[in-house]
């Protein structure tokens, strides 16, 4: 649908794109996360014409786009602030692509009002401006307005960071089935993990304007390529070098040069051990009840390691405690170091 | 095939847009004002030799430094007593609990609605030596000299009264604008509300009141109504009356024109240096990320109280009385007004639609008639020409001066270097002071020989309106400028990318989308020049052509003409009539500006709603009526 070939985006002397190379497939929910500064928004605005790239070439359905304007694209956008049109109303800011395409009085309302009813919109909200909207009206107004041209792709750069945290799970979930009723092949910027993995079906993780790994939300978290993507999503402990020593001495076979991880959810407090687990005896120096998990810090090896455990309804652990902590070495995730 | 014809299509707007700001800038802003600084080192000795530094010398041997010493004798002053009242007006309103604060607040911005020409005579109307007031002040203070409304003190107490809306504008947000909760942690460790004046609402107010004392130095310095209506020698009254003058009456008085007009330039060029250099180090800025409003603080001691409620309300009478008079007296007859006693039982709309002719009665005890002379605002000829002539040439020089800077803008906000460059050109005509501008289109244009005008005399006939349109226009620039821009930046550019992305092109962007949000700002700097200009004396004035003459202009002559042929009461009362037209007017657009201009479109569909629920109720009423 959307292939990305070698591009590269050069602000003056600053590259801000490193021969990126993406395939979107069509239908997909495709994401782009990072943190700020790594070039995916970059990369969303060379898909969609804002940005022209150095070099490279951007592909839909295998015809060469890269030198198309912008509105010849047929890409719709949903912009970060929702970017409706402060003057207008709801009706007039979903109209406005229409209006251009010079389509006839008649046809806009009937699309403007159709795509209204599936963005959940009522009539009443249409004649208001969109100031006087919610949050989460006004991102369904910004959606309609992308969609009603009825583009092949739609690109949502961050669109749900302006809000509340209740707010964005909210929405987050009415997108998802969204984009499953329109079955348009959407890519989606954001810095939130969380988001990239609920809602995507491929994530692209992109750090210093190169992309560390494309993989399902499955494969980036429990099988993380790179040492930043692995930090980056989810939280994890590094096992530093007395606690590799002393599974290396229990035969782990661990590379002591190398830097070794293990997420928060994959140690156990006080479970019995399986074969491949390595155990040892740990004090717990801090424990935040957060209901539905509890999460300790507990220190072993002269380091400190945090553990996450369902909340079983069990007596928690307190400062203080001994605890019997393992964990399984075929979740330990090892990287090579970077040379300098 | 299509991006090359976009690319020729901007290609040629953006030359011929090119083409047009260097006329602007070149033919309107730097030669002229070059001439009149070269022709300060253009005169000659008696033999006709060259004699570059002959006016200097004269400036240096001559009175001409009184001219000078006077206009900063005057800004000085003006920065302390315009200070100590401003900020007593906002502290008042604003921050200190009196009671009535809110009539106070409309009280102290009455000069917003009336100032210049207009301000100056209704307080003269009140206080010169047969002013309304005067008797009450003579009783009041028995020492006090009846003819004390002239010269340097009267000019002092006019501008100090007039110069206050800045404060009232400025001071007052600034003040409005501080975290509440600053002025609670302050009390909270011990501080009385004048300890949390001093030691932290002032200084946060510092920046703002530098900026304000600057602009009121300056204002002083070039200031034209109050001296030449109350008899100050200041430096522009003197600009003017030398650039009327001819070198058969005295030493070449248009080189020393030129030169005051320089040394004008000069100090606002310094100020304005020393303004933009402070201003770079930025404001306080709260790091509050829960701001709390500022609440009004109650002033516990019982003595500091009342005193500061009676000040409030001494300011109150000082700006109120002269609106109030002046409403009331262009009600009533002649005889009330030549008498300067209230009529209550004898009300008219003479001042405003009377026909009659004046008579007067000569020395010889004879009655004559001045024909022509008729009393009401828009019945006089005189009156009604500078009506029309001030409204059309603010008009059409207030709307040029937005199209120019919106279109500017547009080009700024998309082209930093060249933009860049394209801001200061329009920025220019704020480093020269207004009558030097004028003066150097008067002398400059006064001529067949300037090419780029198509060889013609500009200060000829007719072509003055054009000259007087262009002269508003420039400066003009820089106030709409800053204003218009900084609304031109506070557009969300994904608004432009989104219109893009869904089709439309740059003009279309432009018209259905930027222009439609920066609207309210354009008509906000359109209304306000409009109504600056409406009133403007100072650049008229210095054109002096009876071709041009401006509603400023003619209410200053009225002063005059009360003094001719006997006591003309006409001119009196038409002169306070019209202060209340100018009042309408100004009201009328500040209203229209930040009453219904500044609505949102949330805001005008509900009031669309409501008319239409008011006309809904009305017509079913109406049915309901004529139902058997």
């Amino acid at each position: 649908m959307i292939k990305l070939n070698d591009i590269v985006v050069k602000f003056g002397d600053f590259t801000a794109l490193h021969d990126i190379n993406v395939n979107v497939k069509e239908g997909e929910f495709f994401t782009f996360l990072g943190p700020s500064g790594c070039g995916k928004t970059t990369t969303l605005r060379t898909i969609t014409g804002f940005i022209q790239p150095a070099s490279g070439t951007v592909f839909m359905n295998g015809k060469d786009i890269t030198r198309v304007p912008i509105e010849k694209r047929d890409i719709g956008v949903v912009f970060q602030s929702y970017a409706l049109f402060p003057t207008m109303t709801v009706y007039d800011n979903i109209a406005f692509g229409l209006k251009i395409k010079k389509l006839n009085k008649q046809e806009i309302d009937q699309k403007v009002r159709d795509i209204a009813r599936k963005v959940d919109l009522s009539d009443e909200q249409l004649a208001k401006a969109v100031s006087q909207l919610s949050g989460g009206q006004q991102q369904r107004v910004a959606i309609a307005r992308a969609l009603v041209t009825s583009p092949k792709i739609i690109c949502l750069d961050e669109p749900l960071s302006n809000l509340d945290a209740k707010l964005r799970v909210q929405l987050r979930n009415e997108l998802k089935k969204m984009q499953k009723d329109f079955g348009i092949t959407s890519i989606y910027v954001t810095h939130d993990q969380e988001e990239a993995l609920t809602l995507s079906d491929r994530i692209a993780v992109f750090n210093k304007g190169y992309i560390e790994q494309i993989g399902t939300p499955n494969e980036i978290y429990n099988h993380s390529a790179t040492e930043f993507v692995c930090n980056f999503i989810g939280d994890i402990n590094r096992l530093e070098d007395n606690i590799v020593a002393a599974m290396n001495e229990k035969g782990a076979g661990l590379d002591p040069a190398w830097h070794h991880y293990i997420r928060l959810e994959r140690l156990h407090v006080n479970k019995k051990d399986d074969a491949d687990h390595f155990s040892f005896d740990a004090q717990v120096v801090a424990s935040e009840y957060y209901g539905l998990y509890i999460k300790y810090t507990i220190a072993a090896f002269g380091q400190t390691l945090r553990v996450i455990e369902k909340n079983d309804g069990s007596t928690p652990f307190t400062q203080g405690d001994t605890v019997k902590v393992s964990f399984s070495t075929s979740n330990i995730m090892s990287y090579a170091p970077k040379e300098a | 095939m299509l991006n090359e014809k976009r690319f020729d299509a901007t290609f040629i707007f953006r030359v011929i847009g090119i083409v047009f700001f260097a006329y602007l800038f070149f033919g309107f802003m730097l030669v002229p004002c070059w001439n009149t600084l070269t022709s300060i080192f253009k005169e000659k000795t008696a033999s006709g030799d060259p004699d570059p530094f002959a006016v200097i010398r004269f400036f240096l041997a001559g009175n001409m430094k009184n001219y000078v010493w006077n206009s900063l004798k005057l800004a000085i002053i003006l920065v302390i007593t315009v200070n100590v009242v401003g900020i007593s007006l906002v502290l008042l309103t604003e921050y200190f609990d009196i009671k009535g604060a809110k009539i106070l607040r409309l009280g102290y911005m009455t000069t917003m609605i009336y100032s210049g020409v207009a301000l100056v005579t209704g307080y003269m109307f009140l206080y010169a030596n047969d002013g309304i007031l005067t008797p009450l002040l003579t009783n009041a203070f028995p020492g006090l000299d009846k003819t004390w409304f002239s010269g340097f003190g009267a000019v002092v107490f006019t501008m100090t009264f007039a110069c206050t809306s800045n404060h009232m504008l400025f001071l007052r947000n600034a003040i409005r604008s501080i975290d509440y909760n600053t002025v609670e942690a302050a009390r909270n460790m011990g501080a009385n509300p004048f300890k949390v004046l001093w030691k932290v609402v002032l200084p946060t107010l510092i920046p703002t009141l530098f900026s304000l004392t600057v602009m009121t130095f300056i204002t002083g310095l070039c200031a034209m109504s109050s001296p030449t209506l109350l008899g100050y020698d200041a430096i522009n009254p003197e600009i003017v009356r030398l650039a009327g003058s001819s070198a058969a009456d005295e030493s070449f008085p248009q080189a020393r024109a030129a030169l005051l007009s320089i040394i004008l330039a000069i100090f606002t060029i310094i100020l304005l240096t020393v303004l933009t250099a402070y201003e770079r180090k930025g404001h306080y800025l709260s790091v509050s990320k829960t701001k709390a409003k500022l609440q009004k603080q109650k002033i516990d001691n019982p003595v500091a109280n009342v005193i500061a409620h009676i000040y409030a309300y001494v300011l109150f009478l000082i700006y109120m009385t002269p609106v109030v008079m002046i409403i009331i007296f262009s009600f009533q007859s002649y005889s009330a007004i030549r008498m300067r006693k209230l009529d209550i039982s004898n009300w008219t709309l003479l001042n405003y639609f009377g026909q009659a002719d004046y008579e007067y009665m000569t020395a010889r005890g004879e009655y004559k008639t001045r024909v022509g002379s008729i009393s009401g605002v828009f019945s006089n000829e005189d009156t009604l020409g500078g009506i029309k002539t001030s409204f059309l040439l603010s008009a059409v020089a207030a709307a040029l001066a937005c199209v120019i800077v919106v279109v500017a803008c547009n080009y700024i906000s998309k082209h930093k270097k060249t933009g860049t460059i394209l801001e200061y050109s329009l920025l220019f005509p704020w480093l020269l002071p207004t009558i030097l501008i004028c003066y150097s289109f008067r002398i400059y244009f006064n001529s067949e020989s300037v090419w780029y005008v198509g060889n013609q005399n500009l200060y000829y006939a007719d072509n003055v309106r054009l000259l007087i349109i262009m002269a508003y226009v420039v400066t003009k620039l820089p106030f709409s400028l800053r204003m218009i821009k900084a609304s031109f930046y506070s557009i969300d550019s994904e608004l432009e990318d989104a219109a893009k992305n869904l089709g439309s092109s740059s003009l279309r962007t432009f018209l259905k989308v930027k222009l439609p949000i920066i609207l309210p700002s354009v008509l906000a700097v359109f209304a306000l020049n409009f109504n600056a200009l409406f009133t403007e004396y100072d650049m008229s004035a210095t054109f002096a052509s009876k071709y041009g003459t401006t509603y400023a202009m003619v209410i200053q002559a009225m002063t005059r003409e009360e003094g001719l042929y006997g006591y003309n009461i006409n001119a009196s009362g038409r002169r306070c009539a019209s202060t209340v037209f100018i009042m309408i007017v100004s009201g009328v657009i500040l209203w229209l500006v930040y009453g219904v201009g500044a609505r949102d479109l949330s805001e005008r569909l509900e009031a669309r709603k409501k008319r239409k629920a008011f006309f809904a109720k009305l017509f079913g009423k109406k049915q309901l009526k004529s139902e058997p």
